[in-house]
């Protein structure tokens, strides 16, 4: 796909091949952007999205699938909790369009249990903190894909699901909602510019730089570089003595 | 007090309400959602009855549902009478005139809910209808609730496009601002005050309730305050 966005001009191609594939690059390098015109929010200038056999997005022959339409659930960064629904409520929002689920529910209690939101199931949002709400509306969109019904699964699109939370309850997080997704069988896509969050994920990675797919590939191999500036740039700071070195254990 | 009047101005406001909210609703979720040179122009024309003189409005129906024009003989025709000076031509005429009461507290509600909200809810598999009915109204409520309260107001209040249109007809026309006109054309000062001190204080309370409104919604969506 191709489009213009700000001064950034995005030209990018990729195929999803793994369960959980993460977007990372700097900050408006137009990440956001391939997450939106995947989720149908943005109208690239030009370009193709297929998922499974379904044409989304094909500018030639002018199709466009509208959000609502497309086998795709996403969170945006920016969690929008509807206001007038309680935590619960909003997890089930998006739950089977002409049915309900019978497990809608008990799917959603899992979920919230995964996001350590139990307590807060018949709060409002506004009476939660910004990482519960942050939590809960990745949540939200994590019971949505689930109980997706299709002919094919649908894509779970992520923008930086865990920006802002501790480093301890995000990894504890990532690796939970990761093996949970894995068993639902639920593939996904996330921006991140967070390394920590990409090595955690073990997952592979398409850096974006300049607006276009720098590299794609495992993480240990794309964003080696990356690693080992980050590891210099940390140990530049260290005060230099065998104690500071020994307590670092890379 | 005219307790004939009371009835008639309550039904007219009521179905004048019941009506406008339907019309109002799609009309300002059409406006909320776009922009340009047409939605400029259906903006104007909704809000022309707040500028223009009530009898202009109420002249121009008038001839529009007489036997004058094309459009009004079809009328008379179709219905079997001519509107004018009927409870129904009066209904026509009030819709009209308190059309920009309704439409606006909803655009205003409507524009205060963040794009955000309505993608978050795309995003999750809802349909434009569904984003609408069960995101987009629900947190405008207030301003719903602030249309219809207007409305209802508005029309009680209402006064040059009754007399224009539907004359002075006891139990078909005459309603109580038209009753207050009478009693003071006839020197009944007394009886012309306690209708329009009625009045006075209905019109009061339903300001009170509106201007209540977003103290009770605090923290629900911003509630858009029309009527500063």
């Amino acid at each position: 796909m191709r489009h213009r966005v700000g001064g950034v001009t995005l030209d990018v191609e990729f195929s999803l091949k793994q369960r959980w594939t993460v977007l990372f690059g700097p900050s408006g390098c137009g990440k956001t952007t391939v997450l939106r015109t995947i989720a149908g929010f943005v109208r690239p200038e030009a370009g193709l999205i297929e998922k499974d056999d379904l044409v989304l997005v094909d500018r030639d022959a002018g199709r466009f699938v509208p959000p609502h339409l497309r086998p795709v659930r996403s969170a945006m960064q920016t969690a929008w909790m509807f206001p007038h629904r309680s935590v619960l409520g909003n997890l089930l929002y998006g739950s089977g369009w002409t049915s309900k689920p019978h497990d809608a529910r008990e799917i959603a209690e899992q979920v919230m249990s995964l996001f350590q939101l139990d307590e807060l199931a018949d709060r409002r949002p506004r009476e939660l903190s910004g990482g519960e709400r942050q939590r809960a509306s990745v949540a939200r969109a994590v019971v949505s894909a689930v109980t997706f019904q299709g002919p094919c699964g649908a894509l779970l699109l992520l923008d930086e699901p865990f920006t802002g939370l501790d480093a301890a309850l995000r990894d504890e997080l990532l690796v939970g909602l990761r093996e949970w997704l894995e068993r639902w069988g639920v593939p996904v896509l996330s921006v991140t510019h967070d390394l920590g969050e990409a090595f955690r994920l073990g997952a592979e990675v398409i850096r974006i730089a300049e607006g276009r797919v720098a590299e794609q590939g495992a993480v240990e191999v794309v964003l080696a570089e990356e690693r080992w500036r980050l590891l210099e740039r940390l140990g530049a700071s260290l005060p230099a003595g065998p104690t500071a070195r020994g307590s670092h254990p890379s | 007090m005219d307790l004939e009047a009371l009835w008639l101005t309550l039904r007219l406001a009521a179905a004048t309400t019941a009506i406008l909210l339907l019309v109002a609703l799609p009309l300002a979720w059409w406006i909320a959602s776009r922009q340009g040179l047409l939605t400029a122009l259906v903006q104007a024309v909704v809000a022309l009855p707040l500028v223009l003189p009530p009898t202009v409005l109420g002249f121009y129906l008038l001839v529009a549902m007489g036997p004058l024009t094309a459009p009004g003989r079809m009328l008379i025709q179709v219905v079997g009478h001519p509107l004018a000076f009927s409870f129904e031509g009066l209904l026509i005429g009030s819709v009209l005139y308190s059309l920009p009461f309704a439409v606006q507290p909803l655009v205003a509600g409507f524009e205060a809910v963040d794009r955000g909200y309505i993608e978050a809810a795309e995003g999750l598999g809802a349909s434009p209808w569904r984003v609408f009915s069960s995101v987009v109204l629900p947190m405008a409520r207030a301003s719903l609730l602030t249309g219809a309260v207007l409305t209802f107001t508005h029309t009680v209040g209402e006064f040059g496009v009754v007399l224009m249109l539907g004359g002075n007809i006891p139990g078909a026309t005459r309603t109580l601002s038209i009753s207050i006109y009478d009693l003071v054309q006839e020197g009944s000062y007394a009886a012309a005050n306690r209708t329009a001190l009625a009045l006075v204080g209905f019109a009061a309370a339903a300001l009170v309730v509106i201007y209540l409104l977003p103290s009770v919604r605090r923290g629900e969506g911003r509630q858009a305050d029309v009527v500063r």
